[in-house]
Order: structure tokens, then sequence, then C-alpha cells
């Protein structure tokens, strides 16, 4: 299918600060830049959630910020994968323990790929991200191999029988 | 009258790098009224320092509040709490923390004024920009060990010397980047196409400095001299590495850009001065004993004046620490700076203002 094709080839990126510092975002924009050129990837940042297929998610998740943070989240369509940039966004960092942070990015969402580093470098970024890729491929067969049945659904009465299509699908592997 | 509409911008937008609310009601693509919203990055960092963390542990947590102007948080600590014990730092550590802000400048200044090309439409002139600011992020990896976040100063001096190899480095480096800086400012300054963007756009006057109390460039932009680096020589000495003010008068985004464009010529001369004339010494004190009393302290962030205040009880964790940052002060004069402006600048205006949100929540 082509469109696999094209969103293992050229996946868009969403950016999402969460209460973090600036530094991973500089980063990140450093990433577009010429020097290091994530788009040799086909990479480009989307502004837009719905067009989205890899999230860097940077900053320790701050109490007001993670609302927009699950939302934003849960906009995107399957498959997805979220890059987890620096030590805060990781675990928290330095700022773990204070009042209103909530010390990860794990907490809230699922997260695929950790990047470490207070600031993380560019080059961890990029690896990090090429290592989503390889997520995101797994994740996009995943998704068909569910919906793929072993056998043809049966019809009784001229209707389909949508019990056989459930029973193909196993619940925990569709998200992975 | 014209229906009137309400367009929200952020928490996050792709021209955003950061959370950030602005609620504009628009009436025939006009502006006539802006609402902000800069409380999504609150972490509490004064709470934490001043229980969770020792007094000079403090220096290093006050980096995280920003990134992008790190060394400015960290310097200015660590001045308040000298302040505080009435420490001398050994001049060779002033010029070294001089060395740093002026580079941390030459980057943050090249990353919002590429911001600003990409938010006005112009992503060749982003990419240039991006381009050419590689170098300081070099250079500031080759003489403090990381790209972002340096930990430059502590209480009491700096943490690394500069290397000779280094300092080489960073003058040939500054000879490579000056013809470059002339492209940038024949572009920034010439471009038609950018000039419809920009001139006459996002216009703050000077009257509106004074009265909503404006600082940075965004000051002056509109022809107001506010520099800290001007006003205070005790703690760095400014003027004797060949400092001075830059102004413009018209207060556009177009001004904006032009300031910090002859900014960078500034900070490159402080830059080579301070190499050729680094003093001979040691780069850190030693001392002992606890803050105690209060103090506070001003240092020139690359958006402005930041503000800091400690007050100390003999023990090892501080009392009080309030900071104040630039864009905290620059709130009131972004908000009417949209006013009568068409929406469809407002990225562009947004860009120009360099707001720094998690230094402006803490």
């Amino acid at each position: 299918m082509k469109l696999n094709k094209y969103r293992k080839k050229s996946p868009w990126i969403l950016h999402y600060n969460a209460g973090g510092c600036n530094g991973c975002d500089i980063e990140i924009l450093a990433c577009l830049g010429p020097k290091y050129d994530i788009e040799r990837f086909g990479m480009i940042n989307s502004g837009n959630p719905k067009q989205a297929d890899i999230m860097l998610v940077t900053g320790p998740v701050t109490k007001r910020s993670r609302e927009r943070l699950v939302d934003i989240y849960s906009q995107m369509p399957e498959p997805k994968v979220v890059v987890a940039c620096g030590s805060c966004t990781c675990s928290g960092g330095v700022f773990r323990g204070m009042y209103n942070c909530e010390g990860g990015v794990d907490q809230y969402i699922p997260v695929d790929v950790y990047v470490p580093g207070c600031g993380c470098r560019p080059e961890q970024i990029i690896a990090g991200v090429v290592e989503a890729l390889a997520k995101l491929e797994q994740k996009t067969k995943d998704i068909e191999k569910s919906i793929r049945l072993d056998r043809s659904p049966q019809i009784n009465n001229g209707q389909v029988d949508r019990r056989e299509i459930a029973v193909g699908i196993a619940p925990g592997k569709v998200f992975g | 009258m014209a229906t009137q509409y309400e367009i929200p911008i952020g928490a996050q937008h792709i021209s955003l790098l950061e959370p950030l609310h602005f609620k504009f009601t628009t009436e025939n693509e006009k502006i006539i009224k802006a609402e902000a919203n800069v409380g999504y990055v609150h972490r509490g960092i004064e709470q934490a320092c001043c229980s969770k963390f020792k007094f000079r542990q403090v220096s290093f947590v006050v980096g995280r509040v920003c990134g992008l102007c790190s060394i400015s948080h960290t310097t200015c600590y660590s001045q308040v709490i000298e302040r505080m014990m009435s420490l001398d730092i050994p001049r060779k550590a002033k010029y070294l923390r001089m060395l740093v802000i002026e580079l941390d400048r030459i980057h943050s200044h090249l990353l919002c004024l590429s911001h600003v090309a990409e938010n006005s439409g112009f992503e060749a002139l982003f990419m240039k920009t991006m381009a050419y600011r590689e170098f300081s992020m070099e250079l500031l990896e080759a003489v403090c060990g990381n790209r972002i976040q340096y930990d430059y100063s502590i209480v009491g001096g700096v943490t690394r010397d500069l290397r000779e190899d280094v300092a080489r480095m960073i003058l040939e480096r500054l000879k490579t980047f000056k013809p470059q800086l002339d492209e940038l400012v024949d572009i920034y300054g010439n471009n038609y196409t950018l000039g419809l963007k920009n001139k006459g756009v996002g216009v703050l006057t000077k009257e509106d400095v004074y009265h909503l109390s404006a600082v940075g460039p965004f000051a002056r932009a509109a022809g107001v001299p506010i520099d800290v680096r001007n006003e205070t020589e005790d703690r760095l000495p400014w003027k004797e590495v060949g400092f001075e003010v830059v102004t413009e008068n018209s207060g556009d985004v177009w001004a904006r850009n032009m300031v910090r464009l002859r900014e960078l010529y500034v900070s490159m001369r402080i830059i080579e001065n301070v190499i050729n004339g680094l003093p001979e010494g040691d780069i850190a004190l030693d001392f002992k004993g606890f803050p105690n009393g209060e103090a506070i302290n001003r240092v020139e962030a690359p958006r402005g004046e930041l503000f800091y205040y400690a007050k100390g009880n003999k023990t090892q964790i501080l009392e009080r620490l309030k900071i104040k940052a630039p864009t905290f002060s620059n709130v009131p004069s972004m908000v009417h700076g949209f006013k009568n402006n068409e929406y469809a600048s407002a990225p562009a205006i947004i860009g120009s203002y360099d707001p720094c949100l998690s230094c402006t929540s803490r």
C-alpha cells in the first residue's frame, strides 16, 4: 500500500513543549536547520496534530500543560510514536518533586523512545527519531496484522458476521 | 460595526516554540484586542530553590529556568550571592563570564531573527540564519562543554578556564562570521518583500515604552536606551571592553531586527576585546560561610533586564529567591503592540517579541 511507504519514508513531526526550559526546543529547531537537516529523512515539522506521525515532547509536564499534551496526543492518528527529548521529559530531571511538575511525560502518554541529556544534542535527537521510525514501521505492521483475518468472515442471511472480525483483532496488539 | 471574531493562537502552534496562548479579537482581519496567557510553564523553581537545594547547587538549578539565556540566570544568581557575602571574585572570572554572556547573546539573537524570518514566510532566510548561527553553538560547546545549559558560572567564579586553542578558534570563527553578518544585515535591512511584512508592523512608540515599561531590544528599537550593561559597572566591567548602546527609532518589527543585528557587532567587539585583554589569575574563589541578609542584582539577558532578589539566613538553604525575567516586564507592551495590525502578521510580531515563557513563569 502506497500510504505505508510514504509514511515510512516521510514521517511528519509534531513538537510540543510541555513546560521545559526551551533548551531541547532550540536543539530541535537546530535539527530542522541546515547543519543537521532532518529533512533528508523526509521529516517536516508540522504544526497540525492530525497530520503528524512522530510527536517530539520536551519538558517535565507542568500541571497546566498536561491537558493540552493528552489532547494533542489523542488527536494524532494511529500509528503514532512519542519521542521524549531531554532528561526532564524522561524522568522529571532537575524539576522532579517541584510542586507544579509531574515528573516525566510517560505518566500521561505512552513513550516509545527516550532521549536523555540536559539538553539533548541534535545528534541524539536524530538518533532517537530514526529509532522512532523503526517503531512506527512495526506499529504499522501490527495494525495491518490485526485486521487481516485468518479465514474469510462468514455470511449469515446475507450479512457479515462481525464477531468473526472482532476475534481476529487481538486487543492488546492494536496499539502495540 | 463589523462582526468581531475571537481567534486563539496556542498553546501549541507551529509559530510558537513554547506554550503561549494569545486570544485575538479581530474585526475585518484587523486585531483590535489581544489577551495573553503566559502561565503554562510554571514549574515552581523559586520554591524548590528555597527548600530543596543548597545555595551552591541553586546556580545549576536556575540555569534550567531558561535554556536560551541560562548563562544570564546563573551569572545573575552567582552575583547576587557574591553581593550578599561581599565576595570579590577574580578579574579573570568576570571577563570569562562576559565572554560567555556575549556568545550566548549571539546565538539567542540569531535564533530570534531566524524565527522572525520563518514567521514572516521567508523560509530561505530562516535556513541561512540558522546555518550562520551554528558557529556560536560550536564555540559555546568548546568553551563550556555543552551546546546549551552551560552551567558556566558558579558562586565565586566560573567552572572552566579558557584554553589557548579555543581562544584562537573563537577569534578565527568571528573573522569568518563578520562578512556573514554583513550579508544578514543587508538582507534584513533592504529586502523589499521582508520589508513589506516587517516595516510599520507591530509598532511600539517611545511613549508606550515608558508607559508600559518595556525592556531590552524591544525598548531599544523604539529609541529608549535602556541597557543594564550601560548602568552597572561594579560587577562586570562592560565599559572597558567596548560596550555601547544600540538604538533604532521606528519601533516596528524591522527596527527590532536591526537592533538585534547591530548588537551582534557590539557583542563581537566585546568578545574580541575580552580574549585579547584576558587577565591572568584564578578562575574561581574559595570561600567559606553561608549567605546572610538581602541583596538584589541585575544582568542584561538577551531579552532585557533580568532581576534577582535573594535573602539568606546563615544556613545552607536560602530563605527567599525572586526571579523577574525580561519577558515578564514585556507582557503588557506585547499585548499592546498587536493592536491595529493585520491578523496575518501576528506570527511575525510574536517572533519579533522573542518571548521566553519559561523565564516568565519560572
